[in-house]
């Protein structure tokens, strides 16, 4: 009878993440991300419209992913990271 | 044969006895249902008596419940000793029984031998007389009604299933996690719930199973092969070995396996993106050379279907390592819209007997000789393309464009397709004497269509966005033909199936772009 087998998977224990504290107001610069997916724009556009209209005073800055298909570079990440307060993200669409 | 210079073993009162004990000793391993081991206990017996105390003999039985049958069978008084997790069989990795191994008061093996051989026998007995201090004593051995020779039997530790268990308890070689499951877990529903599977179920991973898979490459089971992506995991070839068992792989196909993981964590082949994408691709792989008969792949009827152990289980073997290891998980990073039933596995060899051409290995740089693998990320089909009237290339080639013309959509330009050929059109094509390109760029001129119909439009949504005209030169492009495909590259041809029947199939690539590179290597051993 089979009492023990191998384990298939790279056995790494999770790691707990939190999420960052949700801030009281919107300030500073929002990174506005378009990972290339058809139409990331057209919700891009309308969301910065939307943020300079009801949030005046934020800056929005954009970005794009080169490729769909693969992570984004480490050095729009790292853009983002020291330049950017917050980020919205257009995911698929 | 290596004899052992200390061991611990309990005797038949259950007191572990520590070898080497004071003195010389006479050491022998039996097992019960060995005629020439039976033959052979009285004669131990009769040297343990005469040697009086002047040397102890020890017998090993290889199964605890044997001591007692074999004490009661021959009236013995001499230790036996419990081998039945068969440690001190293993480190002294005998194949036959008995074996016996004569040792001097200074601990030094001088004689040893295995069945038995009367010479040898009478040669020891003497021996250990002497080493008893009683030299020429008469051992009341009757040598006379002993047969020359007979051989031993094969030790338990060679036994199938039972060799292969002490390698992967002793050897050292396994180094994974030990999930323990307790007595009233059922092992396939077990498997499921770890969410282990892709759905259908697996072979349970033991130690004994995975030892024996290893065995099938050369490689060192704590060599890291790649880094497997979402999770940037590395992937040994103890993880790959594990989930090629699970998969239900022969060893013979590892380093096939090794080798696809090795291809589809290449960053040209971009596994992360191909498993991940909304559109639901999959590895699909292509075998060239020897090694398609070697393992059994199947290249005629059926091919691309079920039926064959090692077209399934290699295919099936890489999308375990990507969903364990890599943790590639529908609904996590694999975000497939709908996907496919080749997302299970898709894996095939080309029949290259049956091509009119080179094999797809060497159009693509490798040996006839080589054993090739070649990964593609594919999307959409597999699609029959039925031609049973095309007599010629010209004929044929239109009608695999008309249907190729359809991938995605009608509209939307292409990179990669693969058409895998059967034997009945490949050979349309050798009698009409073309080539591949020549196949290619008739399918090139055929799928042209006007800028125009290319565009996307009010009744039908897919295609071209219209300003893209401006690119080719304004209203006057129009009616430019556009061919489907980027490159006539990107029309790949396989020849694979039986000689059946006029049908080929076609599949579609991922997306409109080069996110996935068609990648082949050489198969390691």
């Amino acid at each position: 009878m089979v009492t023990q087998i191998l384990d298939p998977t790279d056995e790494r224990v999770p790691i707990k993440r939190s999420l960052t504290p949700r801030p009281e107001a919107l300030h500073g610069t929002i990174a506005l991300l378009d990972i290339s997916k058809p139409r990331g724009d057209v919700f891009l556009d309308r969301l910065e419209q939307l943020l300079h209209e009801r949030a005046p005073g934020i800056e929005t800055r954009r970005f794009m992913k080169p490729t769909v298909a693969k992570p984004a570079p480490q050095p729009i990440k790292d853009e983002i990271l020291e330049e950017c307060d917050f980020v919205i993200e257009a995911l698929a669409d | 044969m290596h004899p052992p210079t200390q061991f611990s073993l309990a005797n038949a009162e259950g007191e572990q006895m520590q070898f080497p004990p004071d003195g010389p000793v006479l050491l022998a391993l039996v097992k019960e249902d060995c005629d020439t081991c039976n033959l052979t206990l009285p004669l131990l017996e009769a040297v343990h008596r005469a040697t009086e105390d002047g040397l102890d003999v020890w017998v090993a039985v290889q199964k605890r419940d044997d001591i007692a049958v074999l004490k009661d069978r021959h009236d013995l008084t001499m230790p036996l000793l419990d081998d039945d997790a068969l440690d001190l069989s293993y480190e002294t990795d005998i194949d036959t029984v008995p074996t016996l191994f004569l040792y001097d008061e200074d601990r030094n093996c001088t004689l040893q031998t295995f069945g038995f051989d009367k010479h040898e026998w009478r040669e020891i007995a003497g021996e250990s007389m002497t080493l008893a201090g009683r030299p020429g004593a008469d051992t009341a051995i009757d040598w006379a009604s002993l047969p020359e020779q007979r051989p031993g039997c094969g030790a338990r530790n060679y036994e199938p299933g039972v060799y292969e268990r002490l390698q992967a308890l002793k050897s050292g070689d396994l180094l994974s996690r030990l999930v323990d499951l307790a007595s009233s877990d059922d092992i396939h529903e077990f498997m499921y719930e770890q969410g282990y599977t892709d759905g259908f179920p697996v072979v349970p991973p033991t130690r004994e199973r995975v030892w024996k898979m290893l065995q099938g490459t050369q490689r060192d089971p704590q060599e890291e092969v790649a880094v497997v992506p979402p999770n940037l995991a590395p992937i040994t070839v103890e993880k790959i070995a594990i989930n090629a068992v699970m998969a239900g792989a022969k060893p013979e196909y590892l380093p096939s396996i090794i080798t696809l993981v090795e291809i589809a964590c290449t960053e040209s082949f971009n596994i992360h993106g191909v498993l991940a994408t909304t559109m639901g691709a999959t590895p699909v792989g292509v075998f060239n050379g020897p090694i398609r008969d070697r393992i059994g792949m199947n290249y005629l009827h059926n091919a691309l279907g079920s039926g064959n152990r090692a077209n399934a289980a290699i295919g099936r073997a890489l999308r375990l390592c990507a969903r364990n290891v890599g943790g590639s998980l529908p609904g996590g990073t694999d975000r497939a819209t709908q996907g496919g039933p080749h997302r299970m596995t898709m894996n095939f060899a080309e029949n290259e007997q049956a091509s009119p051409w080179d094999s797809f290995a060497v159009e693509r740089g490798f040996e006839p000789t080589d054993d090739v693998a070649t990964l593609m990320a594919m999307s959409g089909g597999p699609a029959t393309v039925a031609d049973e009237r095309s007599r010629d290339g010209r004929a044929l080639a239109g009608t695999l464009a008309l249907s190729m013309s359809c991938m995605q959509d009608p509209k939307s330009p292409m990179v990669d397709t693969l058409v895998v050929l059967s034997p009945d059109h490949a050979g349309i094509f050798g009698r009409s004497g073309w080539s591949k390109d020549d196949v290619r760029e008739c399918i090139m001129e055929q799928t042209a269509i006007p800028l125009k119909d290319r565009l996307r439009s009010a009744d039908a949504g897919c295609g071209l966005p219209p300003e893209i005209v401006e690119r080719f030169g304004g209203e006057a492009a129009l009616d430019t033909p556009v061919p489907k495909f980027r490159e006539k590259s990107n029309i790949i041809l396989v020849v694979a199936g039986s000689p059946a029947a006029k049908f080929s199939t076609i599949l579609g690539g991922w997306a409109g772009g080069a996110y996935s590179v068609p990648t082949s290597a050489r198969i390691g051993v």
